[in-house]
């Protein structure tokens, strides 16, 4: 069990705790204000300085030996910041987990509070120019963004209903899209995005970084290897690079360590070879999120 | 993983050719954005006095994972008013 799930999780997963989703949580925590502030700014959250220091080539300042270490500490420390000081700026408190699509779904249909829209994923306008309908937000977060039309996608249905939306998260889980679920801020949960190697900034700060701005799922995958039959499909569903194909023993090689759990090798796999685990069952990667 | 690079990439912008003053609108071109392998580049709104914050109208490139440039130099052929310069 992670750090987040001992801090918000009533002894379950931290996602899985409905208090997280409530009204009540966002008045709390000044949730209302705080996203009012930062989504006016969250399209240059990539160039915004925090504390004095930019983010453009922090590539280089990450790869030297100390003060790579400090300046990881620093953008960390402000990651994972619920102080009341909290300074609206950036992507403060904003950091999520990968998920499979069970649990997603499980989110969608039971926890997650009305109103359910789909907008737009920053990121992917950040990166590629592209409006990509992908993020489903809901609560106190949708509200505020119908007051911003630049988010706003065209010829989708606002607001959407529960299996409509669950629908349309299984439906780019099949795409090869990772499910992940977001505090913003922490500790109310916001949204459930679909994630793509490097177009998010969450996969690509951790992946290439390694920053915690995502944290891998609570299951791993595990691979049976009497039933592989080398045919490669689940290779290239991989995100994350954590499968690669051997022609000496002609099956799947798994890399556990490079395993988020999201699981979407399993709609590859023909001979239902992959699994998914609790990842506290295999000792190589407890704990390891 | 980061790939260890000897020296560091400069990539530069011209903004008088590509950006709020330019003769393109970064919006309407994204060529670059989308030819990038890793993603270096960003794409955002500039914040001006007197303008909208709820709606942007200005907006820019700017290359900010420079460490992940593979000086494949795609962009500098892709883009049609050449406001982008890789050197190091």
């Amino acid at each position: 069990m992670c750090e987040w799930c001992l801090k918000h999780g009533d002894g379950g997963k931290w996602y899985f705790n409905a208090r997280n989703y409530q009204k009540e949580l966002a008045e709390e925590t000044n949730a209302v204000e705080h996203l009012n502030d930062i989504l006016k700014v969250f399209d240059r959250s990539g160039v915004t300085p925090v504390y004095g220091m930019k983010f453009a080539g922090s590539g280089y300042k990450l790869q030297t030996p100390i003060v790579g270490r400090v300046v990881k500490r620093i953008i960390n420390r402000v990651l994972h910041n619920e102080g009341p000081k909290r300074k609206h700026i950036g992507v403060d408190g904003h950091f999520g987990q990968v998920l499979p699509i069970e649990d997603a779904s499980y989110i969608i249909e039971n926890l997650a509070t009305e109103p359910l829209t789909l907008n737009y994923c920053v990121c992917r306008y950040m990166c590629r120019g592209e409006k990509d309908a992908r993020c489903l937000i809901f609560g106190v977060h949708s509200e505020i963004v119908d007051k911003i039309p630049r988010y706003i996608p065209e010829n989708v249905k606002r607001p959407m209903d529960r299996e409509e939306a669950t629908r349309m998260l299984e439906s780019f889980s099949e795409q090869g899209l990772v499910s992940t679920v977001w505090f913003h801020p922490v500790p109310f949960i916001s949204a459930i995005c679909s994630c793509e190697n490097p177009d998010c900034m969450g996969i690509r700060m951790r992946h290439d970084y390694d920053i915690g701005l995502l944290y891998k799922a609570e299951y791993v995958i595990q691979f049976n290897p009497d039933l592989c039959e080398g045919l490669r499909a689940c290779v290239s569903a991989c995100q994350f690079g954590a499968l690669s194909f051997s022609p000496t023993k002609d099956m799947v090689n798994v890399d556990l360590d490079k395993c988020y759990g999201c699981g979407n090798c399993r709609n590859a796999c023909q001979h239902n070879a992959l699994t998914l685990v609790p990842r506290n069952d295999i000792k190589q990667v407890a704990g390891r999120y | 993983m980061i790939a260890v690079r000897k020296g560091k990439t400069k990539i530069l912008i011209d903004l008088s050719k590509c950006g709020p003053d330019g003769d393109i609108d970064p919006r309407n071109c994204t060529k670059c954005l989308k030819q990038c392998d890793r993603p270096v580049f960003h794409l955002h709104h500039v914040i001006v006095d007197g303008d909208d914050s709820w709606d942007p109208s200005y907006w820019q490139v700017t290359p900010v994972y420079i460490s992940q440039c593979t000086r494949c130099m795609r962009c500098i052929d892709v883009c049609p008013v050449n406001a982008i310069s890789v050197s190091w």
